[in-house]
């Protein structure tokens, strides 16, 4: 209702600025003044692209089709939540906007705005391997011929605002997604190259065809949200200001409230109580608590110490340095029971963390180098001594996708004799003054690892320590986030520490990291051999500049397969390609997940499902009011629990 | 340049007799001898080995390799090791490690993970450890071995140029003196940390350390002289009209002559009472710097790394923040003590009391 009123005040205050602008402009159209209405440019759009829009009737619907409803996986979460509660969190950063396309959306806030919170056409049960359960279709069919997923939207599927989610607001997301409102060109590249069709049958079934019938092109369409078309019938070039802080209709549990933005201070997600999923099957057991509160606190030690006191309930331990130093197992909070502890073993694609060696550079150009500072690197020291044996060391870029991760290559290990004989080929033999090897020219064998991380630098000093028995010499430059990432991505750096985060998706990319086209222009003539002419090509992921005529090749052709088998057989073939390269020292591999939480925070027994990696994904928790009372008291009067301490080892890889 | 007049004498006897500041100064001063042989002090090189009869001097020079005392390996000797390995060897051949044995780079665990280990005589790990376990007694000094060099080439600098343009000011007057007044008004109004950290931030990583405090200098300086020229141009304009100006000038002394022969030794005493605190506010600054994360490339020791440290390992290893905060507390009051005893000792008034 507040809302409403805000929206129609600020609408009203978009006229006038508008009317303003146009009688400075002397002059424009009338339409513009008039309250905007674009169903008709939506129309238009359609009937101007019918390859893309096509209208039919349900009787047009192929005959054969294997309906699927996924309601024979197993339920998520636990049954015995309950519902209601306050959770207090933190974010370290205010969101910058709520909407979540265009400029600034991509925050860390983003997962409560989106990702966990909107549902898609279904989603992958976490458990299993690409099954998916319900979401806004009720039942859908693949027919892996045509590259189509078929799907009924389920009927009782309603926006927030209580109008129904139909066939049309899928067309309308195709039409938002597409248009050059949002300004978002990642999105407008990703619709207009994946997808061929959309059709609508009636007002609740609709398909969706790819371009490319990929293994997973099916995961790709139903993971597709829809957006709410009458929520944006006066959509405009304004979109990115007008909608910063306007909280858009949404189809999951959580929505945002005006009176609960408190600019730069917090932001509250709001349960709706009468949620049109809260009884179904995947959702009964899920988004429990009744209001999380979240603070903006920027320091993680305040943030910690904000934890300890009991005002955020739930905190990441994720380091060491957390886990084992700032609350160890013999802190009192979690010997007297209050906190308890938890370790959660995941399976999913791992982030691909290690340092990526700039392959442009002089003599990070010559394999041998490269090939020498693999084996200088001492990551085993820092698993060892700085992670305390809790992290894995990295094998490949691509660990983690099952099947299609290499079975048996292993990064190559510290080993100074291997790492000087490598060296010495590239044409280090001596020794300078420093202990630093130098070529005949006098060239130091010296390189500069930029990382955004501040909290990465301690590795890197230990790396840098270690380097320096191989003869090799790291310099660190910190820097900030962006800036680092952008110097990466202009290619300017020698050698970065970073890690690109991955979804839970079925099989690796390569294009974007390793394929000549995102390493220059034209990195390759007609015949194969290298075009010296050729010119670097920035922002790209491409940021060891690797450009193989080979992996080029595998990749196209990776690319265009259906073929599962065949994909696995070349995905090896890359990843081999790759490791002989020496281009990516793999760093190491956290395969779990560890926090506190407050007594009164409770979760299911198995605490998280398989690929969870953090926990508010599937909102599994909830908040047990009466037990957080007693937790009080209790702490007020020195009583105790019993400690607990959980690992959660379920789905730990060996 | 300045021959001591009786009148110096005489403030350079009243400083002496100002204990407080007189102890501060010989505090100080013993600590930069220290500084000024840090090496033999602490540090992973040995002082001296004996091998094979021979006599090797490690601490200053090249590095000398394992193999050099017939270790396996190529890279610069452990000496600590070595002296073990000697000691259960017995061949005669002996190591003489500094008195701290650790250099404040080196991760040193004695534990076998890298965390704050508490302070330890048994492992001579006399502050403790930092969070990947280097030695906090070397890196504090190292730390604030730079921050006392670097604070002290700032106040020459300072001074250099904010005498030379105040002077120049004070004694030219008119159009040129107005000129600089408003250049200066506009130039101190550049919020300075800013433009540290703006221009710091574009500094390439490849630059060495010593280039990259050479570069935080020069900005420092770029953004900090104009204070100093303001007392030094009011000073100036005091003294050009007294009479002792006016008859070198019909003698037929120089500008240049009469600017730092007869005036700069009578505002002296303006000067030297900022100088103090220009040391102050350059080892605060650079310590912000550090610890706002702008400042010397990691690994470099810095006081403000280890007060990050500290306040981030507040509850879990008090003994960083502990070492760093009373590190940088007893400098400055040794600073500020020196400071008020020259004050005092350069006030023509000898019982003017603050009220």
């Amino acid at each position: 209702m507040f809302g409403q009123l805000n929206r129609n005040l600020r609408n009203t205050f978009a006229v006038v600025l508008a009317a303003g602008l146009l009688v400075a402009c002397g002059g424009g159209s009338e339409e513009e003044v008039s309250t905007r209405d674009i169903t008709q440019e939506v129309n238009d759009y359609y009937a101007a692209h019918p390859e893309l829009f096509q209208f039919k009737t349900p009787a047009d619907l192929p005959a054969d089709l294997n309906w699927e409803n996924g309601m024979e996986l197993p339920d998520l979460g636990s049954p015995e939540a309950t519902k209601g509660g306050t959770e207090y969190s933190y974010v370290q950063d205010f969101p910058r906007t709520l909407r979540y396309v265009g400029p600034d959306s991509n925050g860390a806030f983003r997962g409560y705005l989106l990702d966990n919170v909107r549902l898609p056409l279904a989603s992958a049960h976490p458990d299993r391997d690409f099954e998916f359960f319900p979401g806004i279709a009720s039942e859908w069919a693949v027919d892996q011929d045509s590259a189509t997923v078929y799907a009924r939207l389920d009927p009782d599927a309603r926006w927030s605002d209580g109008e129904p989610v139909t066939a049309d607001d899928f067309f309308f997301t195709f039409f938002f997604y597409l248009s050059d409102y949002i300004v978002e060109p990642w999105y407008n590249n990703y619709y207009s190259t994946t997808f061929n069709k959309i059709t609508k049958y009636d007002d609740h079934t609709i398909s969706v065809t790819m371009n490319t019938a990929k293994p997973d092109f099916f995961h790709h369409i139903l993971d597709l949200r829809p957006e709410p078309q009458h929520f944006y019938k006066d959509l405009d070039h304004d979109f990115i200001e007008r909608y910063q802080w306007e909280f858009v209709p949404t189809t999951g549990a959580y929505v945002v409230r005006d009176e609960d933005i408190i600019q730069g201070r917090s932001i509250a997600l709001t349960r709706q109580t009468d949620w049109w999923a809260k009884d179904k099957k995947f959702y009964r057991n899920r988004f429990n608590v009744d209001r999380i509160v979240f603070s903006v606190i920027r320091d993680p030690n305040n943030a910690f110490e904000a934890f300890k006191r009991g005002d955020v309930d739930k905190f990441g331990l994720n380091t060491s340095e957390y886990w084992y130093e700032k609350l160890p197992d013999n802190d009192p909070d979690v010997q007297n029971g209050y906190i308890h502890k938890e370790v959660f073993y995941n399976q999913r694609p791992r982030p691909n963390i290690g340092l990526w060696i700039n392959t442009s550079q002089p003599l990070l150009d010559n394999q041998h180098v490269r090939e020498g500072i693999q084996y200088a690197s001492n990551f085993d020291l820092v698993i060892e001594q700085f992670f305390r044996d809790d992290y894995a060391r990295m094998n490949t870029a691509s660990d983690g996708y099952g099947e299609f991760s290499h079975p048996t290559i292993e990064a190559r290990p510290f080993d100074i004799d291997q790492a000087l004989e490598h060296f010495a080929v590239a044409g280090f033999t001596e020794r300078g003054p420093d202990g630093i090897l130098v070529n005949e020219q006098g060239q130091r064998l010296a390189f500069t690892i930029t990382t955004g991380y501040p909290s990465l630098a301690d590795i890197l000093t230990i790396l840098r320590e270690e380097a320096l028995k191989a003869g090799l010499e790291f310099r660190i430059e910190v820097l900030d986030q962006t800036a680092s990432w952008k110097k990466a991505q202009e290619k300017q750096h020698e050698i970065a520490l970073v890690g690109l985060g991955v979804g839970v998706e079925m099989y690796p990319r390569f294009w974007d990291t390793m394929h000549s086209d995102n390493a220059y222009d034209d990195a390759f003539l007609e015949d194969g051999s290298v075009n010296l002419e050729r010119e670097v090509k920035v922002q790209t992921n491409n940021m060891e500049m690797v450009a193989i005529h080979e992996m080029d090749q595998i990749i196209d052709r990776y690319t265009q397969s259906s073929d599962r088998d065949a994909m696995v057989e070349m995905s090896h073939q890359m990843l081999q390609i790759h490791h002989d390269h020496a281009s990516f020292v793999p760093g190491y591999v956290q395969d779990f997940y560890r926090m506190g939480h407050w007594r009164w925070v409770r979760y299911p027994d198995f605490f998280n499902h398989r690929v969870g990696d953090a926990n508010t994904v599937y909102f599994l928790h909830w908040i047990d009011t009466d037990m957080k009372e007693a937790t009080l008291e209790a702490r007020e009067n020195g009583e105790t629990f019993e400690p607990v301490i959980n690992v959660h080892d379920q789905w730990r890889e060996q | 340049m300045f021959r001591l007049t009786p009148e110096t004498l005489k403030k350079l006897n009243r400083f002496r007799e100002i204990k407080r500041g007189y102890y501060s100064l010989l505090i100080l001063g013993f600590l930069f001898l220290l500084f000024v042989i840090g090496e033999l002090l602490i540090n992973n090189r040995a002082l001296i080995v004996s091998y094979e009869g021979e006599l090797y001097f490690p601490t200053y020079g090249e590095f000398h390799p394992g193999t050099d005392f017939g270790q396996s390996y190529t890279y610069e000797t452990n000496y600590r090791e070595l002296k073990e390995a000697f000691a259960e060897a017995d061949e005669g051949n002996w190591v003489l490690l500094p008195l701290v044995p650790y250099g404040p780079n080196e991760n040193h665990s004695t534990s076998g993970v890298f965390r704050p280990e508490p302070p330890s005589l048994e492992y001579r790990h006399y502050l403790g450890t930092d969070t990947t376990s280097r030695d906090i007694l070397a890196r504090l000094f190292y730390g604030t071995r730079t921050a006392m060099f670097f604070a002290i080439a700032f106040t020459v600098a300072v001074y250099g140029v904010g005498i030379a343009i105040g002077a120049a000011m004070g004694y030219l007057g008119g159009t040129f003196d107005l000129l600089f007044q408003r250049v200066i008004e506009i130039w101190s109004n550049i919020p300075f940390l800013y433009m540290v950290i703006i221009i710091f931030s574009v500094v390439p990583a490849t630059f060495a350390v010593g280039t990259r405090i050479m570069i935080l200098l020069v900005v420092m300086v770029m953004f900090s002289w104009t204070t100093m020229t303001y007392y030094m141009r009011t000073e100036t304009y005091k003294q050009k009209v007294r009479d002792y100006v006016a008859s070198a000038r019909v003698i037929g002394a120089s500008d240049a002559r009469i600017v730092f022969k007869h005036i700069l030794p009578n505002v002296l005493a303006t000067l030297v009472t900022f100088m103090p605190f220009t040391v102050i506010s350059a080892i605060t600054a650079v310590t912000a710097l550090d610890f706002l994360g702008f400042g010397l490339p990691p690994p470099t020791a810095s006081l403000g790394e280890l007060l990050k440290q500290g306040t981030s390992n507040l509850r879990t290893a008090p003994w960083i923040v502990t070492a760093a905060f009373s590190t940088l507390v007893i400098v400055l009051t040794l600073v500020t003590f020196i400071g008020e005893a020259i004050r005092e000792s350069f006030d023509p008034k000898k019982f003017t009391v603050y009220k």
